[in-house]
């Protein structure tokens, strides 16, 4: 079964800076780190002390609100520190690798046979290995509870934001792995599991488009016609007192190795893309899980001052380069030149450079070009004024201007009435980016949002 | 042009520091932002998780609006000066009407902006935010509704009003519920009634005088009188209309301006087509609905008369007055119309639909459209408020069928 949908609202941002196809591969200097600190919201407690002996698949702390949830190692090797972060929150745990193939097993299946296995037992691996962290759930979209039964779950393929990795190289050579936790995911839900795949893929043929015992649905359009956000909507809205569980192929692949194998997997595909990036290392790249930042970006850094943007250009999060490493969740890095340049009369200057949504602006008329883009806020903060433009940007079945004021009025109520718990914050990233007045709207909902999840509803 | 930049970057950068926190002028730190980020835009990256913005700020879109206004400026400066000329039967070429013209209303610009921007200045130095594009639109927008005939001092008072108690008393710009410029007008109309109304301006020349055709209607009365031809039989016919050689407000009497203004309002996608559109279609069905009454009817048994006023052909109602003037850079103000896309149509229909009303029910305030703009502001939020509810029903009743035809 397979549904197809053509999303007509939205908007691709015409930026370069997009990365090639090719895979490079960085290997392992032998210092691994494990963030605990990946899982927002979520309190973690050490299991081990600085100078532990740990294998690979070692629990290396456990989750403090949930019996059972550990973050493993993914390497064997020393415990070399134990590192807090903001009010003494854990946050990573350093591992001098010692190259030994020491490991302490999962429960393995077979990619058949997991169809027969009991959802406990699957729940359960997935549980002590810290890899139920990259399934989500909605409303709120905060780790998958699994005492919670979703009512069908989304896999999203697709990458329609500047710039999420391409979900079939993701999956290059992953076949196995990619058909085992689809068939896991199965296990979970009475109803279907949707794997949703960007219309242009359609015809190529690959272990996603020929994935079996889920649902295979296409989308057509513009950005966000690939945010799950808008799968859910089209396919089987959130409705009040529903969970859905989300993931992205990303994911998928790293569960259905730690299935196949019964290892925690150690090795992940991320991509590497914006004009921030020499233009040779636009690309993905196989890393070793946990390895410093530094070392994956090492001469690849293009000359001038950019930010590295954990996620993607329009939701993600700007990161200090030597302060962090690979994450489990992570699919990929942007970097994107930092813009200070003040420019001359921005107000009345043609600025043909710069790429612009609204029809007020020269820029607007170049169709086909791409665009230079840089950090600059390109304009100053000010009081909304436009009215009726956003809702062009949004695919959900949501009025954004009125939805935008109860948020900033604090009217739960009523947010909830318009909508937005079947929306996430990236959903709003367009409006944000084309707002005359420059405001963060992506701001305003996750606040809104996090005082529903606090108030409860 | 780099080293241009160049300098004014320094420039601004050496007395920065006098403006900021702790220097000696931190008070008038709005007022250095505001020509600082004149000059050139600001440094600012951003913040938050998306990290890349659109090109446009509220500068270039307030900047179209009054690009708009231009040619309605223009043409309101030469009709001052072709009224002048026409009134007092001093023989003139264009050139000499154009500068007698906009030496009667530039001042009352200049005043609109210095009263005005103090009072900008003023409570963006108490409240310690920005100075709002907007009033460069405000200050502008004011003077071309005011009769070239008005008072500076009713100049200086109006836009006060129209700023204090119009916007800054709601918060500011963004905050108000009234279109500044139209508070400001609604406050003379009804402050200097004499000054402001239709019926009889002195064309900027003592003694002169001078009817506009809304001013008219109101003192034809009620009897069976065939409007057209007394409208026509004092020089107000469709085409004198169309063109604007005839007295009124500064910018509003032609057409053929305030469509370009629309023009670039609408291709910019600054101003609400939906609104202007369901203004012209409000005043267009109205003023029909209008004509098909009766001219006579019966009562007790006796023949009376109605007015005459509703038999004005509709067409004549989009070249009277300011409808077109203020359904096109009034009425769009997105601040104080309404915000929904189908709210808006249902706002400006209204506009429509009140500016006929009053103009024809009671044509002793002949300006119709403003009291309609200002009526409708009012409404506006309601207009949301049941938009917004209408489709959270609909988004229900949506969710709900998706969730039975799943079973």
């Amino acid at each position: 079964m397979s549904a197809d949908f053509t999303i007509s609202k939205g908007l691709n941002l015409p930026m370069l800076g997009a990365p090639g196809t090719e895979i490079r591969k960085v290997s392992s200097k032998g210092t691994i780190s494990v963030f605990p600190s990946e899982f927002q919201k979520v309190k973690f407690k050490s299991l081990v002390e600085e100078g532990a002996k740990v294998a690979r698949g070692t629990k290396l702390a456990r989750r403090k609100d949930l019996e059972g949830f550990f973050v493993c190692s993914p390497v064997s090797g020393t415990v070399k520190a134990v590192n807090l972060g903001e009010r003494r929150s854990l946050k990573e745990i350093v591992i001098e690798s010692d190259g030994s193939d020491a490991a302490e097993n999962f429960h393995s299946f077979t990619v058949d046979g997991i169809l027969r296995a009991k959802a406990e037992n699957v729940m359960s691996v997935l549980l002590e290995s810290g890899l139920l962290g990259l399934i989500r759930q909605r409303p709120f979209n905060r780790i998958a509870n699994p005492a919670d039964k979703p009512k069908s779950i989304f896999v999203n393929g697709m990458a329609t934001a500047p710039f999420r990795p391409d979900a079939h190289i993701l999956a290059q050579g992953k076949a196995d792995a990619v058909q085992i936790a689809l068939n896991a995911l199965t296990l979970f839900t009475d109803g279907p599991v949707h794997l949703n795949l960007d219309a242009a893929a359609k015809d190529s043929k690959d272990c996603l488009t020929e994935a079996a015992h889920v649902q295979v649905n296409y989308f057509n359009g513009p950005h966000p016609s690939g945010n799950t956000s808008t799968h859910i909507h089209n396919l089987d809205p959130i409705l009040p007192g529903d969970t859905v569980w989300t993931l992205r192929v990303s994911d998928l692949v790293r569960i259905g190795e730690l299935l196949l194998t019964g290892l925690i997997p150690n090795e992940q595909r991320i991509v590497l893309s914006g004009e921030g990036f020499k233009e040779s290392h636009r690309g993905y790249v196989d890393v070793p899980t946990g390895i410093a930042l530094a070392d994956v970006l090492e001469g690849a850094l293009a000359e001038g001052e950019s930010r590295i943007i954990r996620g993607d250009t329009l939701a993600g999060e700007a990161v200090n380069v030597a302060d962090t490493g690979i994450f489990y969740y992570d699919q990929g890095f942007v970097a994107l030149p930092e813009d200070r340049e003040r420019y001359l009369m921005g107000w009345y200057a043609p600025a043909l450079d710069q790429y612009s949504a609204h029809k007020v602006a020269p820029s607007h008329w170049l169709k086909n070009k791409l665009f230079h883009f840089g950090t600059n806020l390109r304009g100053g903060h000010r009081a909304m004024v436009m009215t009726g433009i956003y809702d062009a940007y949004v695919t959900l079945d949501i009025m954004v201007d009125p939805l935008i004021r109860a948020c900033i009025a604090n009217e739960t109520e009523d947010a909830i009435a318009m909508g937005i718990l079947e929306s996430d914050p990236e959903d709003f990233a367009l409006c944000t980016f084309v707002c005359p007045s420059k405001t963060d709207f992506g701001k305003i909902i996750s606040e809104t949002l996090d005082l529903i999840e606090q108030e409860g509803f | 042009m780099k080293d241009f930049k160049k300098i004014i970057e320094e420039k601004h950068d050496s007395i920065r520091s006098l403006f900021e926190e702790g220097g000696k002028f931190e008070k008038w730190y709005p007022l250095f932002e505001a020509q600082d980020t004149f000059a050139l835009t600001p440094p600012d990256t951003t913040k938050g998780m998306t990290h890349v913005r659109d090109g446009v700020d509220l500068k270039r879109v307030m900047f179209t609006v009054v690009v708009a206004l231009i040619p309605c400026l223009l043409w309101g400066m030469f009709n001052a000066g072709y009224q002048y000329y026409d009134a007092s039967g001093i023989e003139a070429n264009l050139f000499t009407m154009m500068i007698r013209g906009s030496w009667i209303v530039m001042p009352i610009i200049l005043t609109s902006y210095i009263f005005g921007g103090i009072w900008e200045v003023a409570f963006a130095v108490i409240r310690k935010h920005e100075i709002n594009e907007g009033f460069l639109v405000t200050g502008l927008l004011f003077p071309l509704t005011l009769p070239p005939s008005i008072a500076l001092w009713q100049v200086a008072v109006g836009i006060s009003f129209g700023v204090v108690v119009g916007k800054e008393v709601f918060g500011g710009t963004g905050f108000n519920i009234l279109n500044p410029a139209l508070t400001a007008r609604a406050y003379l109309f009804f402050a200097h009634a004499k000054d402001m109304t239709g019926e009889v301006w002195t064309l900027a020349k003592d003694g002169a005088t001078g009817a506009t055709p809304l001013g008219l209607g109101a003192s034809f009365g009620g009897e069976g009188l065939d409007v057209k031809a007394a409208l026509a039989d004092r020089g107000f016919t469709f085409g004198r209309m169309f063109s604007g050689l005839e007295p009124g407000s500064i910018g509003e009497t032609a057409v053929i301006p305030i469509l370009i203004g629309a023009a670039i309002l609408i291709v910019t996608g600054v101003g609400s087509w939906r609104i202007m559109a369901g203004a012209c279609a409000g005043l267009g069905a109205t003023a029909i609905l209008m004509n098909l009454m009766p001219i006579e009817g019966q009562e007790a048994g006796e023949i009376v008369q109605f007015t005459t006023w509703t038999q004005i052909p509709f067409l004549y109602h989009f070249v009277m007055g300011s409808f077109l003037f203020g359904t096109v850079f009034m009425a769009t103000d997105p601040v104080s119309a309404a915000s929904t896309n189908i709210g808006k149509w249902i706002y400006g229909a209204l506009i429509g639909v009140v500016t006929v009303l009053v103009r024809v029910t009671n044509p002793g305030f002949p300006e119709g459209v403003m009291l309609a703009i200002l009526f409708m502001n009012v409404m506006a939020p309601m207009i949301d408020y049941y938009v917004v509810q209408a489709h959270i029903k609909n988004r229900n009743a949506k969710l709900r069928k998706f969730s039975y035809a799943k079973g």
